[in-house]
């Protein structure tokens, strides 16, 4: 009567109980979603007009500003609004690229084992050893910086955590019984590995990219304070917050405003991701039963 | 005479909003030095009951009713509000009362010695025990539950040790300070029948040394009537009968022990076979040699030595031997999951490569394969309907009709169809591994161990459909077992495997009447019988 380890099917939940973090959690990035949806539809968005005549202006000031200009005039909410957009969109653009390069390495690297798995083993330490941000710079050196290059890069760098969990989950699920079992009857590797290797390791591919999100949105801002990434006139947290040093003797909100909506963000997704580990962990770890 | 372990009216529930009762008003008494047989099936509570007694339930139960008394000190009173701390529990664990656990596999430290895991025991209760009188008494105790060169083999990690021998190195921990009570839980389920009974020699005779009780968790009534001076039967969170051991086992009282008994494998052989002459054989396997590669060396382990076998059309055929005797080998070759070094496979009359690569579909599925483990078998995130449409999917075949048809063929109606894996029991999921099996209409069916993880009572009715399925289509059986009782209810033919070779083979009845080789017979000696010989020291003691 063996009890044995289930891989359960992560994402079937039982009872969804939210924890009171995950709705600290769920309201901090809600918060910044909705900013992000909302003020384009606003009468007077305007992220890049400048009215040098109105820069600078304070927070709740001005009507046509609600929180305030920047030293061009420019206004900030239609600002910061755009570039929560945009780093976002690369955040998540870089997550799923990672997320499907590092899975499917390391599903193959699991199933087939042997020589492919050594290979892909040495690509990932070498993935590893590179620092991605020096990477990024000395690249930028020879080519202008953008928004595609930075993820680009970072698009191809960052997988080796995915590769690395989903590559022993794959290892697992090749020795069960359940995936030997179609070979028997004539099925070939493509239908076992899109049958059952696939399936039952997203919900951990999803799990980590759960809690990459955060990570990858502070790299890409510290890589945009740095001017590597999205490029004026088009706004960024990074480069907001670059801006706005300046002037943080003086209108300390420039560079406040742009960090406060980032660590919204970042604080939120990290919340709700841990609501989401823990209680896909119970399902995940669950015993077959009790004798 | 005192009582060890007094147990009143235990209740055991699960935590949350609508809590499941588990253990149900039991009571229990242990006496001491004598021994007390808990049996029952999955679910019935008896491992709960006894995991209670030494404060160790499981995360997400509790108790909420009953008394427990160890040894005169009051664990648990619920009505008088006792509760015994940690501190005391910890006292008493060890010390009063040992664990032996069931899977020796699992309950020890893979990364530390052997002799240290042992020495670490002994330092629980004897903190002021220094290292190396703590060394030497972990040896002592090895040698004492039959370690040979305890000395040596205590540096050693356990990884390098049998079942058998970590089994014996837990018991050397259980009695590392002579508890009145020891508690062992399925002690011998993972371990080889010949193994078993070593284990539970080596635990009568601790017993006759220290004078501890011991009580024995298990399903195996056999075990059970070789082991024990009382025995108590447990059945969906009850006690249902109590009494002295041999009492019962000749006259039950109660209607659950006796479908009890009545489940056990019947100790005579199957009516005449069904066969198929005119039918070509579902197996010749010939000469088959199998090889593992294993890291670090440089010749290979050869587990199946030139093995023949041969299965008619209709006919069972069992392959027995104990664990790593080759026999699962010689089923992954006769499949192709583990390709033969050498030898020929003609499955149904078709000649088949050794490797399972080199086989069309169609050849593929001429012979099938019901797997050991229900749980690892079935895919969790797919229906039982999903689960036998596949292979019809893979061969695109695929009919409503016939998946529902093989489910009722295996005993399951459509209610079942859209359950996963985890809302079944294990019998049914083997019955959904038989039915995926059965899908493809092979010739022959490869049954690896398949009720050896099943209670007694699935036990029966998983053999009785066998039994019919085969009648009905003609099959094949290939039974690999390691349990020979099993064996002797289902097999026409038996064939004896021993470091990778056969020993013997012979129709069924004559192995169990006459058995020539020596193996054959301490395989036989050893399976616990309800008439076995009894290893208890003391007399029966009527209730």
């Amino acid at each position: 009567m063996t009890t044995s380890l289930t891989l359960a099917p992560a994402l079937v939940v039982r009872r969804w109980r939210p924890r009171p973090g995950a709705i600290v959690g769920a309201v901090m990035l809600g918060t910044v979603l909705l900013l992000t949806a909302m003020v384009p539809l606003l009468p007077g968005y305007d992220p890049m007009g400048q009215d040098l005549r109105g820069a600078l202006l304070a927070p709740f000031t001005d009507p046509a500003h609600p929180l305030g200009t920047d030293a061009l005039g420019r206004d900030l909410l239609s600002r910061i609004a755009l570039a929560s957009a945009v780093t976002l969109g690369m955040t998540v653009l870089i997550v799923i690229m990672n997320a499907l390069l590092g899975s499917i390495l390391g599903i193959l690297a699991g199933y087939y084992g042997g020589r492919l798995e050594a290979f892909i083993t040495l690509v990932s330490n070498v993935t590893l050893a590179m620092p991605v941000v020096l990477l990024l710079i000395a690249i930028c050196a020879v080519l202008r910086p953008s928004a595609g290059l930075t993820i680009l890069v970072l698009g191809c760098t960052w997988w080796v955590g995915y590769a690395r969990v989903t590559r022993n989950i794959a290892a697992t699920l090749r020795r069960q019984d359940f995936v030997v079992s179609p070979l028997t009857q004539g099925a070939d590797s493509v239908w076992v590995l899109t049958r059952h290797i696939l399936p039952n390791v997203w919900p951990h591919t999803l799990i980590i990219a759960a809690t990459d999100i955060a990570t990858i949105v502070l790299i890409t801002s510290s890589l945009e304070y740095l001017g590597l990434g999205v490029q004026p006139p088009v706004p960024s947290w990074g480069a907001m917050i670059f801006d706005g040093q300046r002037h943080l003797a003086g209108d300390p909100w420039l560079a406040l405003l742009p960090g406060l909506v980032m660590l919204l963000a970042v604080g939120g997704v990290q919340f709700l991701s841990q609501q989401f580990t823990a209680e896909t962990r119970g399902g995940l770890l669950r015993k077959g039963g009790m004798r | 005479m005192s009582a060890v372990l007094r147990i009143e009216n235990l209740r055991i529930e699960t935590d949350g909003d609508t809590p499941r009762t588990l253990v149900d008003g039991v009571s229990l008494r242990v006496d001491r030095g004598e021994s007390l047989g808990v049996v029952g099936e999955s679910g019935s509570g008896k491992s709960l009951t006894m995991l209670a007694a030494l404060g160790l339930l499981p995360v997400g139960t509790r108790i909420t009713g009953g008394r427990i008394v160890l040894d005169d000190h009051v664990l648990v009173d619920v009505e008088a509000g006792v509760w015994a701390g940690e501190r005391e529990l910890r006292a008493r664990r060890g010390r009063t009362a040992a664990m032996v656990f069931q899977d020796p596999m699992s309950s020890l430290d893979p990364l530390r010695a052997v002799g240290a895991q042992v020495a670490a025991a002994v330092r629980v209760h004897a903190p002021r025990l220094g290292r190396r009188a703590a060394r030497e008494r972990a040896i002592e105790l090895l040698t004492s539950v039959g370690v040979r060169d305890a000395a040596d083999r205590a540096t050693t990690r356990p990884h390098q040790w049998s079942g058998g021998m970590r089994q014996r190195a837990m018991i050397a921990m259980a009695i590392a300070h002579d508890p009145l009570l020891l508690i062992a839980d399925e002690p011998t389920t993972a371990l080889d029948v010949t193994v078993q009974a070593q284990v539970m020699d080596l635990l009568a005779e601790v017993r006759e040394r220290t004078g501890s009780a011991l009580v024995l968790i298990t399903h195996d009534l056999g075990l059970v009537a070789e082991n024990s001076d009382r025995l108590s039967v447990m059945h969906q969170g009850r006690v249902v009968e109590t009494g002295a051991t041999r009492m019962v086992l000749a006259a039950p009282a109660e209607d659950y022990t006796r479908r009890l008994m009545a489940a056990m494998p019947a100790e005579q052989e199957r009516a005449t076979p069904d066969m198929r002459t005119g039918q070509a054989d579902a197996l010749v396997a010939e000469n088959i040699v199998v090889d593992y590669r294993v890291s670090g060396r440089t010749t290979p382990v050869r587990a199946v030595d030139g093995v023949s076998v041969r299965i008619a059309a209709g006919e069972t055929v069992a392959v027995v031997g104990e664990s790593g005797c080759g026999k699962s080998s010689l089923a992954k070759a006769v499949l192709g999951i583990h390709p033969a070094a050498a030898g020929t496979v003609v499955v149904g009359g078709v000649p088949v490569r050794s490797e399972l690569a080199g086989r069309t579909a169609a050849e593929r599925e001429l012979a099938q394969i019901v797997f050991q483990d229900p749980y690892s078998a079935l895919d969790p995130r797919l229906t039982v309907h999903e689960l036998v449409a596949e292979p019809l999917r893979i061969r695109r075949a695929y009919d409503r009709a016939t998946v529902a048809a093989l489910l009722a063929d295996v005993g399951l109606d459509e209610s079942y169809a859209k359950r996963l894996p985890g809302q079944l029991s294990g019998g049914q999921r083997q019955r959904v591994g038989i039915a995926r099996a059965l899908a493809l209409r092979p010739r022959l069916l490869v049954l690896d161990e398949p009720v050896s993880a099943l209670d007694v009572s699935i036990q029966a009715q998983v053999l009785t459909l066998l039994d019919t399925l085969q009648r009905e289509h003609g099959l094949g059986y290939l039974f690999i077992s390691h349990d020979l009782g099993v064996v002797r209810s289902i097999a026409d033919r038996v064939i004896v495997m021993q470091h990778g070779r056969v020993v013997e083979e012979a129709p069924t009845a004559q192995i169990f009447s006459d058995p020539q080789h020596p193996f054959t017979r301490e395989l036989l000696a050893a399976v616990p019988r309800l008439d076995g010989p009894r290893r208890t020291a003391r007399a029966a003691i009527a209730s």
